[in-house]
């Protein structure tokens, strides 16, 4: 391009430029180009002393790609030469995350779909507003398919005129979507080891924040081989990563950019360190593997046995079974039958468990504790078992707890099984978390373990007629023992209405409780007409135990409670214009910008701001406090955080009452600093 | 009872070159038919110093060098310090750059180059055994048969010949330092260009 021609050009672009923003570029390639780039400003009328961000609007042609900043095994990043104003200072190419390209065993990081690179240019300040700024940037890339490679080179140039500043919402919404694909800061330094030819990388990541495809992209050689693939292991609020290191590897700091899928990414440093592996679960299962899983469930199942919760009806049953003098026959025929209802009910809620797995959702072993309504079932069932133990009223033959038959024996069993999940939970936690890891035959072998370990005291009753003859004899003595075990089992229930209190609040546990109450007294009234011998001595029972159970399920799970983790008590989502309110009422503001995957955020939240300490703090200032939730990358956000901090979140303001500025406290927080944090009244 | 591990390998589509050669240590042997169907071996050098070029002529990066005329000097200068030049070309069949042995004479005598051998290598297994990544990609074995230097053929990552006079020569300062019986001050460098056109 000759002078001449880049007068005129630049006189072409001054007139369009009164029409409105405009860009373009002007390729000084021989050929069209592979890849369309336009050199896009925000604003053509970016403010004096202002920043201005430009894009490179990049388009390759379909089948070509284009390179990152590190291009991978081969390839080249983009060079830029400016030809700029005097004043004016072009910052450093930011590259949005890259995608992974493998030709011929080799890897290759680029852009296959249209893609910006944004940079920033300072404008001076003091120059008079209608100043002309011609901008023009020499390009040197490369572009590439899968069989051949060209290095191309285009001068792009725009006009920009110092003018106000202002944004048009279109352009602001290109720039938005844009640099919501740039790699946002992580804030935690990550960790890296090169051992023995492997690289292992440790990054802080909160264990609930979610992640899609992970994957490592170095800035710079040294660090991985790059075409290894990458293993990623998640666990509890660290990401370790393991790959192939390079073969001669770098010292000193890493960066890169941990991609985490659908194009978001961190942007990452890590220090060299030493980085544990975690062991992942064995996903191939050996036989021995499986068989040491079968054999902890069954001893959990056995220790099970001795659970307030399960004692009292599996003594029942023995003492039943010692009681009757049966036949040998009838007493493994019980046996059985109690069995077949423990493993039946353990399978029954091993598959829920598993399908419910299956279809995506976060269960727990004690999923079905976590609704307060099955809480408050098994408040009611065993607040029932406990009065029928003091005596209160007695459960008609053949009925489960009942002294006969095989059925009676498989109900019992299904209730035992049933009643013992709550106590589960401390004692075969780790079991039964690593059976939801397993394999789902083997995730049933473990659950059909437990079910049999809970069974084999009375299998050996069942079976072992010595052991039958050495239970005592039946006698007054059972009546008294009858009544003391209840007492277990009024101690489970008072877990339960715990538990209950826990997840439905002070009203949801009185709610659980007066039901309770209700079933007692329709109870009551029910082993009184027993008593008395008279006929129908279960209607006042029946519409009693109705109510509470459509008490009990009205029970609503405390939802303020479950959100008490994410951010403080009385804080409202930040916005611009709600700060602007707050600040023109005179309040002082105290403004924080958190996200899900930020750890720090997360440990400033539980040890400082989310403290008794902290509210008072805001309390007696009568401070105002805004949260920002940048997990998702949301633009307006964005751009308010990256004005005040370049690192990313964690980011904390304080707007003292009347200050023109914001104060930018630390990324650490503590109790006391925001204690002495300056302005606003004490009141 | 949260014990979430979950795992997630990445690029399963990757097969890693195999074996790559380690600076400091002895360059792997090979067996190659030069352009006129002869069997060439590293080891019948042994005495010499051999300098490795990956070449693809299709490739932008190796035409800045051969169009400038600067990879027929470093040759010329090379061979003059009693070194030995294989230029290999890993391009499989179909692909971009993959000649037979009379394509490859008539690139030798159209570039008026020197080497002195021209290797094909169209299944990759020099290429891959060597982890040649890029077109041109340099190595330098020194008289013992000791890899001395991998990487670039100089410090200027770009296509642009304009670079060339102000680029180390990354090569050629390797063989000063080995003639010269000091250590090569610098022993790797990125390797720049377009990818090698392995098979698949």
């Amino acid at each position: 391009m000759t002078a001449r021609q880049a007068w005129l050009s630049a006189f072409f672009f001054a007139v369009m430029t009164l029409f409105g923003p405009f860009a373009t570029a002007q390729s000084s390639a021989a050929q069209a180009p592979h890849v369309a780039i336009t050199l896009v400003p925000e604003t053509a009328r970016p403010a004096a002393g202002s920043t201005v961000t430009l894009a490179f609007d990049s388009r390759p042609e379909p089948e070509w790609h284009g390179y990152w900043q590190n291009p991978g095994d081969a390839g080249i990043e983009t060079r830029l030469k400016w030809a700029l104003p005097d004043g004016v200072a072009a910052g450093s190419l930011r590259y949005p995350v890259p995608e992974r390209l493998i030709v011929g065993g080799l890897m290759n990081y680029v852009y296959e779909a249209p893609f910006a690179q944004l940079v920033d240019l300072q404008i001076p300040t003091g120059v008079a507003p209608g100043t002309r700024l011609p901008v023009s940037v020499k390009a040197d890339y490369l572009v590439c398919t899968k069989e051949i490679c060209v290095p191309e080179t285009q001068t792009l140039s725009t006009v920009l005129t110092v003018g106000d500043g202002a944004i048009d919402a279109a352009t602001r919404a290109r720039f938005d979507g844009w640099r919501q694909k740039l790699p946002r800061p992580l804030g935690s330094p990550a960790t890296w080891q090169a051992r023995d030819g492997a690289f292992r990388l440790a990054i802080p990541f909160p264990g609930s924040a979610p992640a899609g495809d992970l994957y490592f992209y170095p800035l710079a050689g040294g660090a991985i081989d790059y075409a290894a693939p990458q293993t990623v292991a998640r666990d509890g609020d660290r990401i370790v990563l393991s790959t192939k290191a390079a073969a001669t590897p770098a010292s000193g700091q890493i960066e890169g950019v941990l991609a985490t899928g659908a194009g978001q990414g961190f942007a990452i440093t890590a220090a060299p360190g030493s980085v544990a592996a975690i062991v992942p679960a064995e996903t191939g299962v050996t036989a021995s593997a499986a068989l040491l899983a079968f054999a902890g469930a069954l001893i959990g199942g056995l220790l099970l046995n001795i659970m307030p919760c399960v004692f009292p009806i599996l003594s029942l049953k023995a003492l039943s079974l010692a009681k009757s003098g049966e036949t040998e026959g009838a007493a493994r025929r019980e046996a059985l039958a109690y069995t077949a209802g423990v493993v039946l009910v353990c399978l029954a809620l091993g598959g829920t468990l598993l399908a419910l797995r299956a279809g995506g959702a976060s269960v727990g072993w004690a999923f079905q504790l976590q609704d307060p309504r099955v809480i408050g079932v098994l408040l009611l069932l065993t607040m029932g078992i406990a009065f029928n133990l003091t005596g209160l009223f007695e459960l008609p033959t053949p009925r489960f707890a009942g002294r006969s038959g095989a059925g009676g024996a498989f109900m019992t069993g299904a209730l035992a099984a049933f009643v013992a999940t709550p106590c589960t939970g401390p004692f075969m936690g780790a079991a039964l978390g690593a059976a939801l890891v397993l394999p789902p035959l083997i995730a049933m072998l473990v659950f059909v373990g437990l079910g049999l370990g809970i069974a084999l005291p009375f299998l050996a009753i069942g079976f072992v007629p010595a052991l039958r003859r050495r239970l005592p004899k039946p006698g007054a003595w059972m009546g008294r023992l009858r009544r003391t075990l209840s007492v277990p089992m009024f101690v489970t229930a008072l877990a339960l209405a715990w538990v209950l209190g826990r997840q439905a609040g002070v009203n949801g546990m009185s709610i659980g409780l007066a039901a309770a109450l209700l079933a007692g007294v329709g109870l009551w009234w029910t082993g009184r007409r027993q008593h008395g011998g008279g006929e129908r001595a279960w209607w006042p029972a029946v519409p009693a135990i109705a109510l509470a159970l459509l008490a009990v399920a009205l029970v609503k799970p405390q939802a303020i409670a479950a959100a008490g983790a994410e951010g403080i008590a009385g804080a409202e989502p930040f916005s611009e214009q709600r700060l602007a309110a707050l600040r023109a009422e005179g309040r002082p503001v105290f403004a924080y910008f958190t996200a899900d995957w930020c750890l720090t955020c997360k440990v400033n939240e539980r040890a400082v701001l989310d403290t008794d300490a902290t509210r008072q703090t805001f309390a007696n200032r009568n401070a105002a406090v805004l949260v920002g939730d940048w997990t998702d990358g949301d633009p307006a956000l964005g751009r308010f955080i990256e004005a005040h901090n370049r690192a990313g979140v964690p980011l904390y303001l304080w707007y003292a009452k009347g200050a023109a500025q914001a104060q930018v406290l630390p990324q650490m927080l503590t109790t006391r600093m925001l204690k002495e944090l300056p302005g606003g009244e004490t009141r | 009872m949260r014990l979430l591990v979950s795992i997630a390998i990445a690029a399963l589509a990757a097969t890693p070159i195999a074996a790559q050669q380690v600076t400091g240590r002895p360059a792997g042997n090979f067996r190659l038919m030069d352009a006129d169907g002869r069997a060439v071996t590293l080891g019948q050098f042994k005495g010499r110093p051999v300098v490795l070029e990956w070449n693809n002529p299709g490739c932008p990066f190796v035409q800045k060098h051969y169009a400038s005329g600067n990879m027929q000097a470093t040759q010329a200068k090379a061979r003059a310090m009693g070194a030995a030049w294989l230029t290999i070309n890993s391009a499989a069949p179909g692909k971009q750059g993959y000649m037979t042995g009379a394509q490859a004479k008539a690139l030798i005598a159209k570039e008026k180059a020197q080497p002195t051998a021209y290797l094909l290598d169209p299944q990759g297994r020099v290429g891959k055994g060597y982890g040649a990544k890029t077109t041109p990609h340099m190595y330098l074995i020194d008289a013992s048969g000791t890899l001395v230097y991998q990487g670039g053929i100089d410090d200027k990552p770009t296509a642009d010949k304009g670079d060339i006079a102000g680029a180390r020569n990354h090569l050629l300062a390797a063989l000063d330092e080995v003639k010269a019986g000091k250590k090569v001050s610098v022993p790797e460098a990125r390797p720049y260009g377009c990818s090698v056109k392995y098979a698949g």
